[in-house]
């Protein structure tokens, strides 16, 4: 186990772990957090597991981990490591089962007290039309032809569908969809796990989310967000469901033997890799900018079932509703990407998992009308608590290639949580704070409870000081829905 | 001793679990996770014929895992008696028993985090960590 010890302060709320501390590290590890989160990070494995990333073979400048790291398998939740292409290694585990998982968020013009009167009635059609829980299927039915689309296009296929806007394309991260995927590495068991599953929520910590912007940091960003105190807006959380999870599992399971042909060596099983340039990395490359398409689908189809759902409710009753996309960022993926280190331009895979890109203002992968004020970052809460809006910042750039915290993270296992919330009594909870809930599953919704997550707000905090990301917003639930 | 007995983890689920034989520690091992489902089967019983292979013996027990989950996810059902014939280090044939369950289980996907299976005097003994 590590200590305090190990660790040396670099700055406020910045900490390393130097290379000497195993013979193994190839780079310092870098943590961010402030006292409370750091001795909340020592209580189980992540930074040892944040140290084992610090070996991969390529990596580059430091492992890094948010300030909302937590334990994981392989890399901690909450980690971002950058390896130098072409010799640099592409790890599966480093992207993690939930490929692109991420949040999307739309605005509505309508204020909480003009929809408050519809809420309930709102939120049991949210949990009608979009479809939540383990194994569920969704209301599309995709051929071989279709689902290659999908894999190949992600949001952009939903264009031609109907199903997204221009705008919506625009404020997706890549634009809604990876380039690079090709569907011959998608195994057909993948294919079959994701064929009836877009547009479907999933369990586990996934949610949509009914909110009101509950405070606004910088007033200028926010309204060239569309985001203004006191209206609503719907944070969807999800990803790429079975078929991310079977090409996490191909991959993981393939390159178990891909290791020992490279002679890799590493700490840890999960960790395995290839090198990106090898035929091995690039399949799964492809295989995972598939499954991170079929995501970038998934939560655009939603996003419809959730403007078809406010439709449904609120048509004919309020005369401006309509929901405008403000972003929607991927937390678990590996990117190829250029960055500038000690003044050389490089060409990076940059894995985040549990770790969102933070990219800042100028940024040429950004669209034209968010160029100027960086990218935003949407940071959800946990279950009843704040969600943020964040934006991309130059200090990002500099120093942790332009990226920053995706959540809370966990501080208590769910055995615990079920052993101390009871689903149905937090469900009264939250209702009594004028929270609506509706979720299939009680003993699902007491592993998410809020006391199993650290605070968000330091979470932030501490990104916001130490220059990795910049508060926007501060939303707060007023409807939860679960699988 | 137990067959197996769940071990804390902050975000997923893990446990450690034990065999005479190895053998053995895979139907423990698929016991254990079945331990972790929240949903009982109902209906009418079924039974499935699986053939497994790996590099290893933590190969096989990974996919062996993975497997269940695939099957269960495929036929709406949940498993609870396993029994495997023809066990060596890098194959395994096996059937598993259960009853209808529409959607499987909720556990993702079986990790490879730290895992080793290593022999003791007893037998055989692994720690498996289930991405939830």
């Amino acid at each position: 186990m590590l200590s305090k010890h190990d660790l040396v302060r670099v700055a406020e709320n910045v900490w390393d772990i130097p290379p000497t501390f195993r013979d193994d590290m190839r780079v310092p590890a870098r943590l961010y957090a402030d006292g409370d989160l750091l001795e909340a990070a020592l209580t189980d494995n992540s930074v040892v597991q944040l140290v084992n990333t610090a070996t991969l073979p390529g990596v580059v400048r430091h492992a890094i981990a948010m300030p909302d790291i937590h334990q994981g398998y392989g890399f901690p939740i909450g980690g971002v490591v950058a390896t130098r292409l072409p010799e640099g290694v592409i790890s599966p585990g480093g992207v993690g089962y939930d490929i692109n998982c991420g949040v999307r968020l739309l605005v509505s013009p309508a204020t909480v007290d003009e929809v408050k009167p519809y809420l309930a009635e709102l939120a049991s059609a949210l949990y009608a039309n979009c479809p939540s829980g383990v194994g569920v299927h969704g209301s599309l039915r995709l051929n071989n032809n279709e689902l290659d689309k999908v894999l190949h296009e992600g949001s952009r296929w939903m264009l031609g569908e109907r199903y997204a806007s221009g705008e919506d394309l625009d404020h997706t991260e890549e634009f809604g969809r990876i380039p690079g995927a090709d569907a011959t590495y998608v195994s057909d068991r993948a294919r079959e796990r994701g064929r009836n599953q877009l547009g479907t929520l999933g369990a586990g910590n996934h949610f949509i989310e009914v909110d009101q912007v509950a405070e606004v940091y910088d007033q200028s960003i926010a309204a060239r967000l569309n985001i203004y105190q006191g209206k609503v807006a719907v944070q969807i959380h999800c990803g790429s469901r079975g078929l991310g999870h079977q090409v996490c599992e191909d991959y993981v399971g393939r390159f178990q033997k891909t290791v020992k042909d490279y002679g890799i060596k590493l700490p840890d099983r999960e960790l395995v890799c290839a090198p990106f340039e090898s035929t091995e990395g690039q399949q799964y490359f492809r295989a995972m900018a598939c499954a991170a398409n079929f995501a970038f689908a998934n939560r655009q189809l939603l996003a419809h079932l959730i403007r078809n759902s406010f439709e449904q409710v609120l048509g004919g009753k309020l005369r401006s509703f309509r929901l405008h996309q403000v972003y929607d960022i991927a937390h678990n993926m590996a990117k190829i990407e250029e960055h500038t280190i000690s003044g050389h331009s490089m060409r990076l895979c940059v894995h985040r998992k549990g770790a969102t890109r933070a990219f800042g203002p100028g940024s040429s992968v950004l669209p034209d009308d968010l160029r100027d004020i960086g990218q935003p970052v949407l940071i959800p809460g946990s279950m009843g608590t704040s969600s943020y809006v964040l934006a991309g910042t130059e200090g990002a750039m500099q120093e942790t290639f332009g990226s920053t915290c995706h959540g809370a993270g966990r501080v208590m296992s769910r055995a615990k949580a079920k052993k101390m919330v009871h689903g149905a009594e937090l469900s009264r909870k939250l209702e009594s704070r004028g929270i609506v809930v509706r979720a299939g599953s009680m003993s699902g919704l007491a592993e998410e409870a809020p006391e199993a997550y650290k605070d968000v707000s330091r979470v932030v905090d501490v990104v916001h000081k130490v220059g990795i990301g910049k508060k926007i917003a501060k939303l707060q639930p007023i409807a939860v829905i679960k699988g | 001793m137990r067959d197996f007995e769940e071990i804390e983890h902050t975000a997923d689920r893990s446990f450690h679990v034990r065999g005479k034989s190895f053998a053995q520690l895979l139907e423990n091992a698929a016991r254990a996770m079945h331990s972790f489902s929240r949903i009982e089967g109902e209906g009418k019983n079924s039974a499935r014929e699986v053939e497994v292979q790996g590099v290893d013996r933590e190969t096989l027990l990974v996919n062996w895992l993975n497997e269940i989950l695939y099957l269960e996810q495929r036929h709406g059902e949940i498993y609870d008696r396993f029994e495997t014939s023809e066990v060596n280090d890098t194959h395994l044939r096996a059937k598993v028993y259960g009853r209808c369950s529409p959607g499987g289980s909720h556990i993702k996907a079986v990790t490879f985090h730290n895992l080793a299976v290593s022999e003791t005097t007893e037998g055989f003994e692994a720690t498996v960590v289930l991405d939830v």
